[in-house]
């Protein structure tokens, strides 16, 4: 109680320093977001361009997407999906297949409402069975290392390890290539998601439940909120992203493939390591109920921001490889200290 | 025969992965003639020789509580060291300087994890990308080759039917991680902090130490597996050895750890890793593509994490159960001493 008065007695710029200090995370993200760009506007050279920028957006908003998605399982405290990159690309044949094939029947081939729905099924079935396992007490790295196993051999199984192709004018090239107001319809829809997902965890009764059973499993279950229907929600969440991701990926490249979004994603390698690491930068809390989609958005721009810096500069891949991991396990140590000791650690 | 049973029910997960590997066994060896032959035995051992280091190095981790994903890059990166360096400098120093080098990866990992008290998956997410991306600088983005492939013939010859040097070496290894764990003071410690951190921390065992120690050893694993993948194909490549991690993570939960931490050994690994092996070695024979054998790798490790946490589930329900039944015994023992004093 007397904590409550003196807080409200304390002059302005001390309130100012605790408004601060309640968002240490926040400002140190910002600060290094004017460090980076400070370094890009003076030492690399095209750097600022709208064209460089509208760049740096778009290669967000593919990873941008599905770390959204990941957000809501970091935060309801079930660590992470390993299977993102598997789920996105059976996600993907299969949006493929319907746009070549039609699923057997050549009436519906060619598509593009079957076909993005028969990727969104696929998504969430396979978030459901995963988010099942896990509500069920199953750890959710083990289950989700399993499941991406099964998941990559099923999608390289039907679809012979083959490239799926289908030709070009189809139904699907706006998402792909179009574009809308000058900014590619793929970064309108990152836009667009992370504004959704904003407003549902912050302003809906569900949002807060992701909070309370993150921030407390025993109180969830106390207040009758378990983490088995928490669970499947949000792993179905996470897959329904990563579904939206693959869609929007194979319509652009118009072929599909069991391993597309395996081998060489972009430049920094991995896939679904760099959608965890996305949500790292943004400062997430790992053990849940602290973050959120805000920050993940913003540590996506500041990946790609990074990346983009160092492909004008020339680099290999190799050092751009580099390069993002020690951002990443630069920014894991510094969140980690300041956390220490908070509630947002532990 | 009692005793038999005790010892069965005392670690279900344990007798379990033993009942697993001998039916993976036998159902191979009744479908494949060959199967049980010395020569498949020795390639199975030769296998064993990579996975089983794997499946210690992620089981030593999942013992002290947290997990390794870095395993595959830190594999990769001595991979592509060793190699590059066994053209100038021989093979053994190579050998040493790969090996100390993941070594200290791990270690470095372990303090910052126990510094920080932070939780190992997060720190490992990011130095799976920086060492992988380090391997690739080392290797200037191409495939290291050894300019004279004669060079680790030393590690291939056959010895005594049905070991090489380099699966004598892993088993050695075992034995002695296996002693070390389970009958000196450090790998107890290992133990404690795994199952029980806080209790362990309050009765003064302190974090570091045993934390470094566990990274330290898994780092040590994960580069003895990538030196022998390197030397044996004569080649390393930066990006590759990612399946390490799933087969790793699948022959140390068929061994019986508990992802809770504290629970599983050295034994538990090598049975694991033989399952995975005899598997992996089965399904050649059925010239399957790389992907089936994934698949069939990822439904074993559904399986086992099925059994586990049904096991688990049965296990506190059963503690429930006789927790309410002990509290009944109790209120009527009261009840009885109540009536009788009121009686008298």
């Amino acid at each position: 109680m007397s904590a409550i008065i003196e807080n409200n007695q304390l002059p302005f710029s001390a309130k100012f320093l605790q408004f601060y200090k309640d968002r240490t995370l926040l400002a140190i993200l910002l600060s290094l977001f004017a460090v980076m760009f400070i370094y890009g506007i003076f030492f690399t050279e095209n750097y600022l361009t709208i064209t460089n920028f509208k760049a740096i957006i778009r290669d967000a908003a593919l990873y941008g997407i599905m770390a959204i998605g990941l957000t809501f399982v970091t935060l309801s405290g079930n660590f992470f999906l390993l299977s993102l990159k598997e789920t996105a690309s059976i996600c993907g044949v299969t949006f493929a297949m319907g746009m070549a094939t039609g699923f057997g029947s050549p009436d519906l081939a060619g598509n593009f409402l079957v076909s993005l729905l028969a990727a969104l099924a696929v998504g969430v079935v396979s978030g459901v069975i995963q988010g099942y396992f896990v509500g069920m007490g199953g750890n959710p790295i083990v289950v989700t290392l399993g499941g991406a196993g099964i998941l990559y051999g099923i999608g390289a199984w039907w679809s012979d390890n083959l490239v799926i192709n289908f030709t070009r004018p189809h139904d699907a090239e706006w998402l792909g290539t179009g574009s809308f107001l000058g900014l590619p319809s793929i970064t309108w829809s990152f836009i667009l998601i992370a504004i959704a997902a904003e407003i549902v965890l912050r302003h809906t009764n569900f949002g807060r439940k992701v909070y309370l059973v993150g921030a407390n499993k025993a109180a969830g279950k106390a207040t009758g909120h378990e983490n088995f229907s928490m669970a499947i929600i949000v792993f179905t969440i996470c897959s329904v992203c990563c579904a939206f991701v693959a869609v929007a990926f194979v319509a652009q490249m118009d072929s599909a493939q069991s391993n597309y979004f395996s081998a060489e994603f972009g430049s920094s390698g991995d896939m679904t390591i760099l959608v965890i690491a996305t949500v790292m930068v943004g400062g997430n809390s790992i053990m849940g109920g602290y973050g959120s989609t805000l920050r993940t958005s913003l540590g996506a721009i500041f990946i790609a921001m990074v990346d983009n810096m160092m492909v004008l500069q020339g680099f290999n891949s190799g050092p751009r490889i580099v390069g993002v991991g020690l951002m990443i396990v630069f920014s894991i140590i510094v969140f980690g200290l300041f956390a220490k000791g908070s509630r947002a650690q532990e | 025969m009692d005793n038999f049973l005790k010892k069965i029910t005392k670690d279900v997960d344990l007798s379990f992965a033993i009942l697993l590997s001998f039916c993976v066994y036998v159902f191979f060896a009744i479908n494949i003639e060959v199967f049980f032959s010395h020569n498949i035995s020795f390639a199975i051992l030769e296998r064993f020789a990579v996975l089983g280091l794997v499946g210690l190095a992620l089981t030593i981790c999942i013992i002290a509580g947290e997990i390794d994903l870095s395993i595959g890059s830190n594999a990769a990166l001595c991979a592509v060291i060793v190699v590059k360096l066994t053209d100038p400098l021989g093979a053994p120093l190579a050998m040493i300087i790969g090996l100390s080098v993941s070594t200290l990866i791990g270690a470095t990992q372990g303090f910052v994890i126990a510094f920080i008290r932070i939780r190992a998956i997060v720190i490992t997410v990011g130095t799976l990308m920086l060492l992988r991306g380090v391997a690739l600088l080392i290797a200037e983005e191409k495939t290291v080759m050894l300019t004279d492939f004669r060079v680790p013939d030393f590690i291939t010859t056959k010895v005594l039917m049905y070991f090489s040097p380099a699966s004598l070496t892993v088993i050695l290894i075992f034995i002695c991680v296996g002693i070390f764990m389970r009958y000196t003071k450090y790998g107890r410690e290992i133990y404690a902090i795994g199952g029980a951190r806080k209790e362990a921390l309050t009765a003064g065992i302190p974090l570091r130490r045993p934390m470094i120690i566990a990274f330290a050893l898994s780092g040590f694993c994960a580069g003895f597996a990538g030196t022998v993948i390197g030397l044996k194909s004569g080649t390393a490549q930066g990006l590759g050895l990612q399946y390490l991690l799933l087969a790793g993570t699948v022959a140390a939960f068929v061994g019986g750890v508990s992802i809770l931490g504290g629970k599983g050994g050295v034994l538990g690994a090598a049975i694991g890793a033989l399952t995975v092996n005899f598997l992996n070695t089965g399904l050649v024979f059925y010239a399957l593509q790389v992907h089936f054998v994934q698949l069939f790798t990822s439904v074993l490790l559904v399986i086992v994490i099925v059994f586990q946490t049904m096991s688990r589930v049965f296990d506190s329900r059963q503690a429930r159960k006789s927790l309410l039944a002990t509290i009944d015994e109790r209120k009527t023992s009261l009840l009885e001493k109540k009536r009788s004093a009121l009686g008298r």
